[in-house]
């Protein structure tokens, strides 16, 4: 559905998207993940056709997104991340500008409007200014305008952005439904969301694509830097000694003790697991083991692995 | 064409959904009105050769509030939207730029038109309420109300430029001002100089003063029409070309 290749964006000297590459499938709702700054809205905005690429190319349904910019909107429903609206419009009279403005009229302008009407829960907010509507219907009005031409192509930026936590889930649940029949681009710095509602997960930081799998793929890579808590009674010298000993582990730390019970963190090396040889350690040295753990990675792991700046 | 057709609609009802069309109307109504009452007093007090319709366009509150009328009805155009953020949503829609600019442009053009019709229903009052001829040819009225529409298709696409120049909507009133006054003054240079420099009859080709009196007097200059009408189109292509170069900059 999507394809780019080599695009990048520059602004002057400073480089916002380079080289970025990658495919998004028919059906597939997507994860665009990236902190603030890190060229997420310039790569949508070159999706979307309203910034030309500095080089490379980007392609929607076949459509290349500068040459045959046109035809390549018809086909993308965009919610930018500000969700701009005029404000002086009531919300039907601005679907329907928008039905229009996208190429809709007549009965399929009017069954259209009905729908997304419904499918956004705007049916009680229709005949009000848009300037009187809070924020959370504010973003379900950018939905419905997105939505309004049926687009095969869904792009979302930050569509959760400023809400409470009640309109963040009905917008992720309605989300979640549109992903039943829609490609989604979501752009969000939130990852939880992500891990709720999308298929595969592009990474991008300082404007370079970092990662793009599934989120079990990229979490299970991750388990590179899995750490594991012991908790026992001994001396605190012997036992990071017999540790470091064991095959496997790259770094023992004693983070703390309380009451005679020392806290260890023991790093492993990838795909790893040092609990059994740990704890027949302590069975040999007749150490009182209380807690053997192992953190599994999360999503937020690979995230900040990845995009973290030191 | 059915796009340029949807926000010529839109922009057009828009300055009437807004207290701020009526506003400009009544303001410029009433100015009207001031001019054509004072003149009737100027023909009561003293005979003067010219014709009402002259007299009207030549009063000196004439210029004073015609030249307000355009940055007031183009300042928002584009710069709001482009404040706003709405110039992404209407550009990452199947919209091509020159609907955009052609649309918004002819629902000012044909808001200003609707601006004149006051002043044109004054004029066919004079004889229905006096019983007396009305004092005027239609040639004079024709022609003065076709400069009208003239000089308001060039002034209006500057402030076109203007306010895609910015995302300010004071920043592109001032300078649509500014840009109109120097218009403006540039044809008195021959006033005060007489023919006696080089670019004297460029000067006198592009002298609103000098058109309005020929086409108030029933003159119809093929030249200034032409002149208002290339450069009218010039200005429109530099908005289009400003706003398709907002793409490539950001």
């Amino acid at each position: 559905m999507i394809k780019v290749e080599n695009l990048t964006k520059r602004f002057g000297r400073h480089t916002a998207v380079a080289n970025a590459t990658f495919e998004v499938g028919k059906g597939e709702v997507v994860g665009f993940l990236g902190p603030n700054g890190a060229g997420k809205t310039t790569t949508i905005r070159m999706l979307t056709g309203f910034l030309p690429p500095s080089s490379g190319a980007a392609s929607v349904d076949g459509f290349d997104v500068f040459r045959k910019s046109i035809d390549a909107r018809r086909r993308i429903g965009y919610l930018p991340e500000s969700v701009p609206l005029y404000r002086d419009m009531r919300v039907r009279e601005y679907l329907k500008f928008r039905g229009q403005i996208k190429g809709l009229q007549g009965e399929r302008l009017r069954m259209r409007m009905e729908e997304v009407v419904e499918r956004c829960g705007l049916q009680g907010v229709r005949r009000k200014m848009i300037k009187t509507l809070s924020k959370g219907f504010r973003q379900r009005v950018g939905l419905a305008d997105a939505l309004i031409h049926d687009p095969p192509l869904l792009v979302l930026d930050e569509p959760t952005n400023g809400l409470d936590p009640n309109q963040i889930r009905s917008i992720r649940n309605l989300i979640k439904q549109l992903g039943e029949n829609h490609t989604i681009l979501l752009s969000t710095h939130i990852l939880s969301e992500v891990e709720m509602i999308c298929d595969k997960i592009i990474i991008i930081d300082g404007g370079r694509i970092m990662a793009s799998d599934t989120p079990s793929n990229l979490v299970n890579q991750m388990r590179a830097a899995g750490k594991i808590t012991v908790e026992l009674k001994a001396d605190p010298e012997k036992v990071r000694a017999a540790l470091s000993q064991l095959a496997h582990i790259k770094k023992v730390t004693n983070e703390k003790s309380s009451e005679g019970w020392e806290h260890f963190s023991v790093l492993v090396q990838s795909g790893t697991d040092a609990r059994e040889r740990i704890s027949s350690l302590c069975q040999e040295n007749r150490w009182p083991l209380r807690s053997l753990y192992r953190h599994d990675s999360t999503l937020e792991d690979v995230f900040v692995e990845l995009t973290r700046k030191d | 064409m059915r796009n340029f057709f949807t926000i010529f609609c839109k922009e057009l009802r828009g300055f009437f959904l807004s207290p701020f069309g009526w506003v400009v109307l009544t303001l410029v109504t009433i100015m009207q009105g001031w001019s054509m009452s004072g003149a009737m007093k100027a023909l009561q007090d003293a005979p003067i050769p010219e014709s009402l319709v002259y007299i009207v366009f030549h009063m000196p509150q004439f210029w004073f509030y015609f030249l307000v009328i355009f940055p007031l009805i183009t300042m928002r155009l584009f710069s709001e939207e482009e404040r706003v953020g709405t110039l992404e949503t209407l550009l990452t829609a199947p919209v091509q730029t020159w609907q955009l600019v052609f649309g918004k442009y002819f629902a000012t053009l044909g808001f200003y038109v609707i601006l004149w019709i006051p002043a044109f229903i004054q004029f066919q009052l004079f004889s229905i309420l006096t019983d007396v001829p009305a004092p005027f040819s239609s040639g004079s009225l024709f022609g003065a109300f076709l400069l009208i529409f003239l000089m308001g298709s060039l002034f209006i696409a500057i402030g076109c430029l203007a306010s895609s120049l910015t995302s300010s909507q004071i920043i592109a009133g001032v300078v649509t001002t500014g840009l109109l006054f120097i218009h403006y003054f540039l044809g008195y240079l021959t006033v005060i100089y007489s023919d006696r420099f080089a670019a004297a009859p460029v000067i006198r080709y592009i002298a609103s003063n000098e058109h309005l009196r020929y086409f108030s007097k029933g003159l119809i200059d093929s030249r200034a029409i032409v002149y208002y009408l290339t450069a009218a189109a010039f200005f429109l292509f530099l908005t289009h070309h400003v706003i398709n170069r907002r793409r490539w900059r950001s």
